[in-house]
């Protein structure tokens, strides 16, 4: 049975990055640079938003010598969950607004 | 001391043994021996059930476009620390955290007794040599649990083997202590259960290299589980029971000489296990070879009929 908790801060943030671009692809180790998470927390991440469908993954042929890369980005279900995500964050803020204080 | 001074050769065998290891150009035979971050992933990978072997080979490739020997080795270590928790666990995984809390809880409950009865410095060494031989198995056990079909009837072997054991030794902690076998128990714990097992390891994987990785894995899941039930055993009577006479008639000579004598248990069942389950698997291995393979006539060519019939 899967759960459906809430997503984590670390997980948020991996999807905000993601969305900021939804149509570019990206590299695992370059994700983990940008959003400032190791590889074994961003891995983890990644497989759970892929196993829920948040996630499209692909793989980049390899060039001189080096191996394949596989390739993220997020999906049509993963932008509608970060655009839902984040209205549901506006409307929290909006009915308290204390909740500013709280995010800086 | 004197007891402690009885480590120290035994140590420096061990030291010699391991710059041997070390010099040898073909200790590693599956890539190049400078790229450790590439072998630790390799070994994460192969832990990985097949649902998530894609996974691993995204890490595994990530990796070969890293440059920088502290970046590659920190994104392996956190890699394989992510392989290692990543569910569904695969079979070899589910044998590497066996054994890494089989592993734990020896060593945990034999330096919680010498730290809670405040055993001497020889217990102290006895305990580091503990350590460092339990660390040996489980990197042996963790290579053994990531070959195909091994992980699981070597688990089942090592239940099997310790199942036996404690039924004929008895279950009760005071059995332990005190063991009071006839021979023939000794014998069929010894030798025809390990031996049974490396046979049956032989048969179920229809081969005798299978064979003997299960016995060894046997050999290791069912003393370190032994260990650990006579360890716990210790922690229950404490000094309960009568006195060894080994131990001066102290309570920390008694706990001490206990705690040793588990400790010689865990080296002579490694030992004698893996040997008489590996012997059982050269033999099965050997009654497969003569069983002769039933031969399927290939399909005749419409000229070699032609030629027959000529």
């Amino acid at each position: 049975m899967q759960r459906n908790r809430p997503p984590s801060p670390q997980t948020i943030n991996v999807l905000r990055t993601l969305a900021a671009d939804p149509a570019r692809w990206r590299y695992g180790y370059d994700l983990a640079t940008e959003v400032r998470l190791k590889s074994g927390s961003l891995y983890p991440i990644l497989v759970r938003l892929a196993d829920r469908g948040l996630l499209e993954t692909s793989w980049e042929p390899g060039r001189d010598s080096r191996p394949p890369r596989h390739l993220y980005r997020l999906s049509p279900t993963g932008r509608e969950f970060v655009a839902a995500l984040t209205a549901a964050r506006v409307d929290r803020t909006t009915l308290n607004p204390h909740n500013r204080w709280s995010e800086a | 001391m004197l007891g402690g001074l009885f480590f120290v050769p035994m140590l420096g065998l061990l030291g010699i043994m391991i710059a041997l290891y070390r010099r040898n150009p073909q200790r590693f035979l599956d890539g190049p021996t400078e790229d450790a971050p590439l072998r630790l992933m390799r070994w994460g990978v192969g832990l990985l059930s097949p649902q998530r072997v894609e996974w691993g080979q995204a890490m595994l490739c990530e990796l070969g476009h890293l440059e920088g020997r502290i970046q590659r080795m920190r994104f392996a270590l956190g890699c394989v620390g992510a392989l290692l928790v990543l569910r569904p666990w695969g079979r070899a995984a589910v044998g590497v955290w066996t054994m890494i809390v089989l592993a734990a809880g020896a060593v945990g409950l034999y330096g919680g007794m010498a730290a809670h009865y405040r055993l001497g410095g020889g217990d102290w060494i006895a305990a580091a040599i503990l350590t460092v031989f339990v660390i040996g198995v489980l990197l042996g056990a963790s290579a053994l649990a990531r070959r195909p079909g091994v992980a699981i009837p070597g688990l089942l072997g090592g239940m099997f083997i310790t199942v036996t054991f404690l039924t004929l030794s008895g279950f009760t902690f005071l059995d332990q202590i005190l063991p009071d076998t006839v021979p023939w128990h000794r014998l069929v714990q010894v030798i025809v259960v390990p031996f049974v097992v490396g046979a049956a390891g032989t048969l179920w994987g229809r081969d005798p290299v299978v064979g003997k990785r299960i016995a060894r894995l046997a050999a290791i899941t069912g003393s370190l589980s032994l260990f650990v039930y006579t360890s716990i055993a210790v922690a229950a009577i404490g000094g309960g029971g009568p006195f060894d006479q080994d131990g001066g008639g102290t309570l920390r000579g008694t706990i001490s000489d206990r705690l040793g004598n588990n400790l010689v248990l865990l080296a002579f069942t490694t030992l004698v296990f893996a040997t008489i389950g590996w012997a059982g698997a050269a033999a099965a291995g050997r009654l497969l070879r003569r069983t002769p393979t039933p031969t399927v006539p290939g399909p005749i060519s419409p000229n070699l009929e032609a030629q027959q019939e000529v």
